[in-house]
C-alpha cells in the first residue's frame, strides 16, 4: 500500500476516532438511556453492527478452508494478514457487544454460571475459542519475522519484539517446520469451530419463537454463507491494498461469486417461503423490509449496490483485480445494510395485538432509528478496529510473514 | 346460581386460598392465574398497581392492558386483555438467559436475579409475549426544574417517590444510579414478595371489576383451580407451546 494512502487512511481513523469520542463519553456518563433503544426493539444498530463485525471474520476463514480443505496453496501466502484481520475484527466484535449490555462488567458471568441451552452462550463460547484460536494462529505465522526484527539493529523497539520473541533469538528450520505444523493444526481445528461459531450466531436468532424473519432452519446457514461473502470480500479487498497478488485476487472474487449467488438464492427462499405462510404478523415484517419506510435501504443498498452491481462486475471484469477490489469493496461497505434489514425489521412488529394502544412511552414502540449517541459510538469502534488493523500492519510483520507457505499446504 | 352470583367478594376467598395456600409444602404449591376478559373493563388499575407496587421507572411496565377489535363492521366490538408476564410453565425466556439469571422457581414463578443479570436483553426477544421490559435507568423527574433554594425541584420530586426502593423479590433495591435494577431486564414476578406476608398480588387486588383470580392452581378448592376448569377458558398463542399459566375466559 503506498504511504499516501496508508496517512490517508490513518487519518480516516484518527478523525473517526475523535467524533465518536463524544459518542462514547455521553454514553458512558449517562448510560442505556442515551440510546434510542427500547423494550419492543431491544437490539438496535449495535447488535446490526456486531453481526457485520461477524461476517468481517469470516475472511481468514474462507482462505483457511480453500487452503486446508481444497488445498489450493496460492491463498497461504495471505494467510497472516487474513488471520490478524480475524483477530482485529472479533475484538471490535466483542467491544461493540460489551457496550451493548446493560451490565458489562458481569459478562465473566457467561462462562462461571453457563446456560448450556442458551445460544448467547455458545456463541460466546465459540467467539472465544476463535479469538484464541486466531490469536495463535497470527502468532505462529508471524514468530520467523518477529524473531528477525527483534535481532535487527535497524528496527525500533526491538524490545518489544524481543519480549514477543519470548526470549528466542534465532529461528531454525526445525522451529519452521513446527510452526507450520502447529498452523495446520490450529487451521483444521478452526474449521469446526469456525463453522458452529457462524451457525450459533445464526441459531441465536433462529431459534426463537415467534420471530418470522429469524426462526426459520435457513437462518444458520444464511449467516454462514453471509459471513463467508463479506469476509471474503474484506480478504480481497486488503490483499488488493496491502499484497497486490492477481492470481489470489481472481480465486478469491470467483469464489465470492459464487457464494454470492448462493446468499442471494438463500434469501430469495427464505423470502418465498415466508410469504406462502400468509399469516399477518409474518407478511407485515416481510413487508417492513421491501416496502416499509426503509425500503431503499432493502432494494437499493443491499440488493443493488451490494449484490447485483459487485456480482455483474465479478463476472464482467472477472480478470480485472482493481475492479474485483471495488466490487468487494461495494459489498464489505453495504452489509451493513443487509444486517440491518435483518435485526430491526423483526422487532419492528408488535407481537401482539393493541401492544401499541396499551401502555404509551417512547421506550415502548416499535420504531426505531438510532440516534446521535448510537451512531458516534459505532464509528468510534469501526475507526478503533481501523486504526488497530492499520498499525498492527506497520508493528506486526502481516505483510512480510507468510512467504514460502506454499511448500507446506 | 351461587356461581354466577357470588355471595361474598372474591377477593375474600382468595385470600383465604392464599391463607391455605401458605400453609402447604412450599414446592406443592403452583401459583397461577385467570382473566375473566367479560369482566374486565379496561380501566388500567391493575397496570397502575403494579407500577406503583414495584416502583416501575419510566418505560418499564409488567402488566398492560391490550385493547382488541373484534368482528367486523357494523358487528364490531372491544375487549380488553390485560397481559401480565405468563409465567409459562415451559418459558422460552429462561432457555434464552446466557447466565442463568433467569428461571422458573419450584412454585412456578418466572423471575430475575438482578444481581446476575447482565442485561443483554436476549429474553427479551425471546418472549413471544413482549412481556419483559428492559430498565433504561430513566426517571419520572429527570425533566422537574432545579434551582437549588429557590424551587422546589428535581431532587426532591425524585425523593417523593423515586428513590424510594422497590421492594421486589424481599429485597430493598436501592437507588437508580446505574446499579441493578437499572440496566437488567424486569418483569412481572406474581408479588412473591406480597405473596410471603399472605397479600395477593397488586394487581389482583386493585382490579375493581374482579376480573383477574389467583391462587394455588393445584389445590382443588381454590378459585382459581374453579375457573380454569371453565369451559371459557384459554390461553394466549397455545400454538406455541409456551403453556403459560396465566389463563383467560373468554
Ligand atoms: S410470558 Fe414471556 S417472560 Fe413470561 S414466562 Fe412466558 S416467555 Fe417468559
Ligand atoms: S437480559 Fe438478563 S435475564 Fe435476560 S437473558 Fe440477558 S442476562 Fe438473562
Amino acid at each position: 500500500m503506498n504511504e499516501k494512502f496508508f496517512k490517508t487512511l490513518l487519518g480516516v481513523a484518527v478523525l473517526g476516532l475523535i467524533i465518536g469520542t463524544g459518542g462514547l463519553i455521553n454514553f458512558l456518563v449517562y448510560g442505556k438511556s442515551t440510546l434510542a433503544l427500547g423494550s419492543y426493539i431491544p437490539w438496535g444498530l449495535w447488535v446490526a453492527l456486531y453481526t457485520f463485525f461477524l461476517g468481517l471474520t469470516a475472511g481468514a476463514f474462507l482462505v483457511t478452508i480453500l487452503t486446508y480443505v481444497f488445498r489450493i496453496k496460492i491463498f497461504s501466502g495471505i494467510g497472516p494478514l487474513s488471520a490478524f484481520t480475524v483477530v482485529v475484527t472479533i475484538i471490535a466484535e466483542m467491544l461493540i457487544i460489551t457496550l451493548d449490555i446493560g451490565h458489562p462488567l458481569r459478562i465473566y458471568r457467561m462462562f462461571t454460571a453457563p446456560n448450556f441451552k442458551s445460544m448467547i452462550f455458545w456463541m460466546g463460547l465459540f467467539t472465544l475459542a476463535m479469538l484464541i484460536i486466531y490469536i495463535l494462529e497470527t502468532y505462529y505465522l508471524l514468530r520467523e519475522e518477529i524473531i528477525h526484527w527483534s535481532q535487527d539493529p535497524g528496527i525500533k523497539n526491538r524490545k518489544v519484539y524481543q519480549s514477543m520473541a519470548l526470549g528466542r533469538t534465532a529461528y531454525t528450520e526445525e522451529d519452521r517446520q513446527q510452526d507450520h505444523r502447529r498452523v495446520r493444526l490450529l487451521s483444521l481445528i478452526s474449521i469446526p469451530v469456525g463453522l458452529f461459531f457462524y451457525g450459533s450466531n445464526g441459531a441465536v436468532f433462529a431459534v426463537l419463537l415467534n420471530r418470522p424473519i429469524w426462526n426459520s432452519t435457513l437462518t444458520p446457514l444464511l449467516f454462514i454463507i453471509s459471513a463467508l461473502v463479506s469476509g471474503g470480500a474484506l480478504i480481497v479487498l486488503l490483499t488488493f491494498m496491502f499484497k497486490r497478488d492477481d492470481a489470489v485476487i481472481h480465486l478469491l472474487a470467483r469464489t465470492i461469486r459464487f457464494l454470492l449467488v448462493v446468499m442471494l438464492i438463500l434469501e430469495f427462499l427464505h423470502f418465498f417461503i415466508s410469504y406462502q405462510w400468509d399469516v399477518l404478523y409474518i407478511v407485515t415484517a416481510l413487508d417492513l423490509i421491501l416496502y416499509g419506510h426503509y425500503w431503499w435501504n432493502f432494494w437499493f443498498v443491499h440488493l443493488v449496490l451490494g449484490s447485483l452491481v459487485p456480482l455483474y462486475l465479478m463476472i464482467r471484469y472477472h480478470d480485472n483485480a482493481r475492479v474485483l477490489a471495488w466490487a468487494c469493496f461495494l459489498i464489505v461497505f453495504t452489509f451493513i445494510a443487509f444486517r440491518l434489514s435483518f435485526v430491526i425489521p423483526d422487532q419492528a412488529v408488535y407481537k401482539l395485538e393493541g401492544l401499541q394502544m396499551s401502555y404509551f412511552h417512547e421506550r415502548l414502540r416499535t420504531t426505531y432509528v438510532p440516534n446521535l449517541t448510537e451512531w458516534l459510538v459505532a464509528v468510534w469502534v469501526i475507526s478503533l478496529g481501523l486504526l488497530a488493523f492499520l498499525l498492527g500492519t506497520r508493528w506486526l510483520p502481516v505483510i512480510q510473514a507468510g512467504r514460502g507457505e506454499e511448500e507446506h499446504v | 346460581m351461587a356461581r354466577d352470583l357470588p355471595q361474598e367478594d372474591p377477593l375474600i376467598r382468595m385470600q383465604r386460598d392464599l391463607k391455605r395456600a401458605l400453609k402447604k409444602k412450599p414446592t406443592d404449591i403452583k401459583w397461577g392465574m385467570v382473566i375473566d376478559i367479560a369482566k374486565c373493563i379496561g380501566c388500567h388499575a391493575c397496570t397502575i398497581g403494579c407500577v406503583a407496587e414495584n416502583k416501575l421507572p419510566p418505560g418499564v411496565v409488567y402488566r398492560v392492558v391490550l385493547e382488541e377489535e373484534t368482528g367486523h363492521y357494523p358487528f364490531v366490538g372491544r375487549r380488553f386483555v390485560p397481559r401480565p408476564c405468563l409465567h409459562c410453565q415451559n418459558p422460552p425466556c429462561t432457555k434464552a438467559c446466557p447466565v442463568t439469571a433467569t428461571w422458573k422457581t419450584e412454585q412456578g414463578a418466572v423471575i430475575v436475579d438482578y444481581n446476575k443479570c447482565i442485561g443483554c436483553r436476549y429474553c427479551l426477544v425471546a418472549c413471544p409475549y413482549a412481556a419483559r421490559t428492559s430498565d433504561f435507568g430513566e426517571w419520572y423527574t429527570a425533566e422537574t426544574a432545579e434551582l437549588p433554594g429557590k424551587l422546589y425541584g428535581q431532587k426532591a420530586a425524585a425523593n417523593g417517590y423515586e428513590a424510594h426502593p422497590a421492594a421486589e423479590y424481599g429485597q430493598k433495591w436501592p437507588d437508580r444510579n446505574g446499579g441493578s435494577p437499572v440496566g437488567n431486564a424486569r418483569k412481572c414476578h406474581f408479588c412473591l414478595h406480597r405473596l410471603k406476608v399472605g397479600m395477593l398480588p397488586a394487581c389482583t387486588t386493585s382490579c375493581i371489576g374482579r376480573a383477574t383470580i389467583f391462587g394455588d392452581r393445584t389445590d382443588p378448592h381454590s378459585l382459581v383451580y374453579e375457573m380454569i376448569g371453565s369451559p371459557r377458558v384459554y390461553v394466549l398463542k397455545e400454538e406455541l407451546g409456551t403453556r403459560p399459566s396465566v389463563y383467560y375466559l373468554k
